[in-house]
């Protein structure tokens, strides 16, 4: 039966290669599209921990509820001392962070202000790399960067003052500062560039009346990124003791997770679409085979062939038909994934969830795509071909011979 | 002589009421005897094809009973069905009913894969049963390398490589000129004799007539009259 199967597949070429087309081009669509999502999500993951927030944060309980600047950690130098130690880790960086009232000659904002190591920031975020002009923090009181955003809504440009009005700690006392705008940032990502604004880390803690050994937030980032495959990491369970909780990226963007989730089951609907399609137009291709052919069935029936055997030359003719699908679903997916992956595909500049995607998408292999996928196609082809089976094994032979005699 | 086939008041009706009915065989009663040369003859719509069929176990009769040495086969469905058949009985068709992807050789062998019958005794029997048809050294073209007579030679020759007790024929000759049809029949009768296999043919062919050892005269659904030389 298998070898009568793979025969009958070359009886109507025409027909089998559309339908190999059909399958198999729907087998490439997934592998890219899925490759393509899995990049997105890279795209994702990459963007929030590489743009601020880093891959994991440290702060005193109870802070992220509210930034409230009362909630900050006392001992600062143990934690640093424990991070310079931690061989897992690749980078940290302390900050002092604040709401803060937010002043030109011209018009005022409410925004939140970062206190930055100058240098430590820079190996956790891209605060220095959304430079669009003046110069980045070089330690002196004065400096501020702001976002493009923020400085076109206070009509501010390089050397123009701005007042940081804001809420001393444990006191509540105002306090006020004036700073100087040596430079203007852009992130992409509306949130941050109409927002946030950078001083220095001593400059912060002088204003907020903080001592050096007093910090709102410590961002990691570690040798191995914590990405999707892997969120958990020894030293944050070791860091989680007491009044400060060590938090992953994934666990301080719970929304975020959601997306990703989102993004990851997008696959799957895709895929149950385009298999539902491809499926009937297996099925449709399956009937007009044996509505050709069904004179032949009547004649294999009558001379003894028995209605299994004819249910499982149909069935072999669907795993023939799928299994030469996945051969050319496979060769074009891996094709078109091998250009894309190192070429990447360029949807322009995009905010998906607050999250800016301004750089090309690279597909990104993954074994699923060249296992799991083909063997869907294969399940579902041979599925979608038991209802034809049964219909070509219920075949009543006199009916068939009569029909063509 | 036993009867190898016997049909008892067998109906084949097909409509469901009164208006549509059509009685396709109409209490058939016949016996047919090991070796018999039989043809079923009468005009178009007489009911020879149907009667062949339920004889065949193509089909189920309305009513009556249809024995193949003494095995009721009216009773029998699927895959019991399916397996008599390929025992019991061989059948050539008009014409166009070889497997089109399977060699001269292949579709021979075809019936006794189903039988489970091991390689080296189908070859055997393949070989022996192409040079019985007249056939030798073309075993490996496919149906559309062949003309119309060596197709029905292929037929005949997959119809009694299984060594079946019956071989029914529905118009064999129907598609072959009158050369080709007398030579294909001269074939079968030699066979019939040789091997003494019962043939039932139902035909319009005179030349077929001629050959017959017993023609069975059929008019709406009836048996009109059985006339044996």
């Amino acid at each position: 039966m298998a070898s009568l199967a793979f025969r009958n597949l070359f009886r109507n070429t025409r027909r089998t290669v559309l339908t190999v087309m059909l399958m198999g081009f729907s087998l490439t669509a997934l592998i890219v599209f899925d490759g393509l999502m899995r990049g997105m999500i890279t795209l994702m993951v990459d963007n929030i921990t590489g743009t601020l927030t880093g891959e994991a944060q440290i702060h005193r309980v109870g802070y992220l509820e509210n930034l409230d600047v009362d909630l900050y950690i006392d001992n600062a130098n143990e934690i640093e001392a424990q991070l310079q130690q931690d061989i897992s880790l690749q980078a940290y960086a302390p900050r002092v962070i604040t709401g803060a009232m937010i002043s030109s000659s011209y018009n005022v904002s409410g925004g939140i202000v970062y206190g930055v190591d100058a240098v430590l920031e820079q190996t956790v975020s891209k605060v220095r790399e959304a430079m669009i002009s003046g110069e980045y923090l070089s330690g002196e009181d004065s400096e501020l960067l702001i976002g493009v955003s923020m400085a076109e809504l206070l009509e501010v440009e390089l050397g123009d003052r701005i007042v940081l009005t804001l809420s001393e700690v444990d006191n509540g006392e105002l306090a006020q500062a004036l700073f100087r705008v040596s430079g203007i940032i852009e992130f992409g990502m509306r949130e941050l560039d109409e927002n946030f604004v950078f001083i220095n880390l001593a400059s912060a803690r002088q204003v907020l009346g903080m001592s050096e050994q007093q910090t709102h937030e410590f961002a990691l980032n570690f040798i191995t990124p914590l990405d999707m495959a892997n969120t958990n990491s020894p030293l944050l369970d070791k860091l989680n003791v007491g009044e400060i909780e060590a938090l992953n990226w994934l666990e301080l963007n719970p929304d975020i997770s959601l997306i990703l989730e989102i993004s990851r089951y997008s696959s799957v609907m895709i895929g149950a679409i385009l298999f539902l399609l491809a499926s009937l137009g297996v099925i449709n291709s399956m009937f007009m085979s044996i509505y050709e052919r069904i004179y032949e069935f009547g004649v294999i029936k009558a001379i003894g062939t028995r209605p299994k055997d004819i249910r499982n030359l149909i069935l072999f003719e669907a795993l023939f038909l799928s299994l030469i699908s996945c051969v050319m679903g496979i060769a074009l997916g891996a094709a078109i994934g091998a250009y894309t992956s190192t070429n990447g595909v360029a949807f322009g500049e995009m905010e998906f969830s607050g999250i800016a995607l301004n750089n090309a998408i690279f597909t990104e292999f993954n074994i699923i795509q060249f296992t799991q996928f083909p063997l869907y196609v294969v399940l579902l082809t041979v599925i979608a071909a038991i209802y034809p089976a049964r219909f070509a094994s219920r075949i009543i032979p006199s009916d068939a011979l009569q029909r063509s005699l | 002589m036993s009867a190898v086939i016997s049909t008892t008041d067998v109906c084949r009706f097909f409509g469901d009421d009164e208006e549509t009915l059509v009685k396709a065989v109409d209490n058939v009663s016949i016996e047919i005897e090991r070796g018999e040369f039989t043809a079923l003859v009468g005009p178009s719509g007489s009911g020879k094809t149907t009667l062949l069929h339920l004889i065949g176990g193509l089909d189920n009769p309305t009513s009556g009973s249809v024995k193949l040495s003494g095995t009721n086969i009216a009773a029998m469905s699927g895959t019991a069905l399916s397996d008599f058949r390929r025992d019991h009985i061989g059948f050539i068709f008009q014409a166009y009913n070889l497997i089109p992807v399977f060699s001269a050789e292949e579709n021979i062998e075809y019936i006794m894969l189903l039988q489970g019958v091991d390689a080296v005794e189908r070859k055997r029997r393949v070989s022996e049963i192409l040079a019985q048809v007249g056939l030798e050294g073309l075993g490996d073209r496919r149906p559309n390398k062949l003309s119309g007579g060596q197709q029905q030679r292929v037929a005949i020759a997959r119809a009694m490589v299984s060594r079946p007790e019956i071989i029914l024929a529905d118009e064999p000759t129907a598609n072959l000129d009158s050369k080709n049809g007398i030579a294909l029949l001269d074939l079968m009768k030699e066979l019939n004799e040789s091997h003494n296999m019962t043939f039932i043919f139902s035909t319009h062919d005179e030349k077929i007539m001629k050959r017959a050892s017993r023609l069975i005269h059929m008019q709406d659904g009836k048996i009109e009259f059985d006339e044996k030389k």
